[in-house]
């Protein structure tokens, strides 16, 4: 991706409240402005992502901000919207039609679960599982196949746990040191997936602000700038086997080429990555993203989680901020905190959770199981 | 007592034989040119390297094996005959026609394992007036394999 920075990042915290959407995606723009040292005025368009809320919410919310004129668009990919809303900002100056561009992501996930729930039965087929079902699947398959154990899976949970306490934007925030035992005796949902391995509900706001890298070292020349290196965006590939109903999980090949064509662009390697942020909306996600980003060797997954290789300092970090495990996951906003994170890892202002001398960061997000988002930071 | 007329809880996804015993079959396509099957129904054959709209509608099934499941223990939206108090199973199941599909599993966690084979069979989800709403679920075969 030619020529495009991170500006400036913002969030409004994740979690549960009655705070209406304008005021959380209010509060993270105004975050990611002033941190970016812009006005609302200097901004030239902005890729607005939510998924649960009414039609034209997106061009409505950014009346908040002012009534500027600029073109407002709203992008939606289920999980990954506003990892879709990023990459179309970060293609806008890339293409060099505008120098500040705002990605925003909102939503109430717990609106959508009432309105969901009035009915009394499934209307059709899809209707009768839930998305939880099909990561289980995904579990049993992998016990069968590789010997995974549901410890494996509450190691993993326990450390995005751990991470989020350290995230004063998490929603989960745990009290006391969260341990895999714990993990397992939480309720199941759906073996061997237990509520603790799986995401929450939440509501929350994350936005960011790119533009061209000579104006990120204008306008705050103290500070490393912070360069978006690969933007990736696949849907799947048709291979035998593929499931047409209920696509939550979608193809393992789907990360896989995404990856592949984000390392390119990026010119680097998984070894040449100091922290990951994955998709772990259930922690077998997490395990297998490892593999599939190629963070680990097939197969090894469960030896590298055993060895800490993914601890917050680990080998190789991942979901230091929680993850949608613990950080949390409203919809709309979580592919921006992704961003967020890792923008403040790469310029070492992670407080508590910074990872030495980060320098390269990956985050990864999936919608729907039928579309893969992969974008790549980079501090100069 | 008189059997109530079945209807599906979506038309198009399974058939409802008129023989109560008889096992429903998956409602599914096959492309002349390439051969692949689907399921559920579509109009044009979906590998990059054929895309042909010449596709027939087949009638998938009965049997199949059980590639991977799993028991939820989370409500459903709202109620259904689909929870037990131990969780309502799902599978992945694979036709022997090719296609891998996605559907509720009859009974508990202890009558399943992965390469098992397993049937296809209708489920009453719910009593609408003189009709039985059904969906189609799998249970397994009682083949020891």
């Amino acid at each position: 991706m030619r020529n495009v920075a991170v500006l400036g990042v913002g969030m409004y915290r994740f979690g549960m409240g009655d705070v209406p959407n304008a005021v959380m995606a209010r509060e993270a723009g105004l975050a990611a402005l002033r941190d970016a040292n812009l006005s609302f005025r200097d901004v030239q368009a902005a890729y607005v992502g939510h998924i649960f809320a009414p039609v034209m919410s997106a061009v409505r919310v950014m009346k908040e901000f002012g009534l500027t004129g600029l073109p407002v668009q709203h992008v939606e990919n289920a999980s990954a919207t506003g990892s879709a809303a990023f990459r179309e900002a970060c293609l806008q100056v890339a293409s060099g039609r505008y120098d500040v561009v705002m990605a925003l992501g909102f939503d109430k996930m717990t609106t959508m679960i009432q309105q969901t729930t009035q009915g009394t039965a499934p209307e059709n087929m899809e209707d009768a599982i839930l998305p939880a079902a099909f990561f289980a699947l995904w579990a049993t398959r992998r016990m069968h196949e590789r010997g995974m154990k549901p410890e494996h899976l509450a190691k993993i949970a326990a450390k995005n746990w751990n991470n989020a306490a350290l995230n004063p934007m998490a929603q989960r925030q745990t009290q006391e040191q969260m341990t895999p035992e714990r993990v397992l005796r939480s309720r199941m949902v759906a073996w061997p997936l237990t509520t603790m391995m799986s995401c929450p509900m939440g509501d929350g706001a994350a936005c960011a602000i790119v533009g061209s890298v000579d104006l990120a070292r204008k306008l705050r020349p103290e500070r490393p700038v912070v360069r978006v290196v690969a933007s990736a965006l696949q849907t799947e590939k048709y291979a035998p086997g593929h499931l047409f109903m209920g696509p939550v999980v979608g193809p393992a090949q789907m990360t896989i080429d995404t990856a592949a064509q984000a390392y390119n662009e990026a010119g680097i390697g998984p070894e040449d990555l100091d922290l990951v942020q994955v998709h772990d909306a259930f922690a077998i996600e997490e395990l297998e993203y490892y593999e599939l980003l190629g963070l680990c060797k097939p197969g090894e997954a469960e030896k590298c989680i055993d060895l800490g290789d993914f601890e917050l300092h680990g080998r190789l970090p991942v979901s230091t901020d929680g993850g949608l495990i613990a950080r949390g996951h409203p919809g709309g906003p979580t592919g921006l905190a992704q961003i967020w994170e890792t923008t403040l890892q790469l310029r070492g202002e992670a407080g508590k959770r910074q990872v030495n001398g980060a320098r390269v960061g990956l985050c990864h997000m999936m919608g729907g199981g039928s579309v893969c988002v992969i974008h790549i930071l980079q501090r100069d | 007592m008189i059997q109530k007329r079945r209807v599906p809880i979506k038309g198009g996804y399974f058939s409802i034989p008129e023989d109560p015993l008889e096992p429903p079959r998956l409602l599914g396509s096959r492309c002349q040119r390439c051969g692949e099957h689907y399921f559920p129904r579509r109009a044009i054959c979906a590998r990059a390297d054929c895309l042909s709209d010449d596709l027939v509608d087949v009638a998938l099934g009965p049997e199949g094996t059980l590639y991977s499941f799993t028991f939820v223990h989370m409500p459903l939206f709202g109620s259904s005959n689909l929870e037990h108090m131990d969780g309502y199973g799902v599978g992945q199941i694979d036709l022997p026609e090719g296609p891998r599909v996605q559907l509720p599993l009859a009974g508990h966690k202890e009558d399943y394992f992965i390469g098992q084979r397993v049937i296809a069979e209708l489920d009453k989800m719910r009593e609408d007036g003189d009709t039985e709403v059904v969906i189609v679920r799998f249970r397994p075969t009682g083949d020891k394999k």
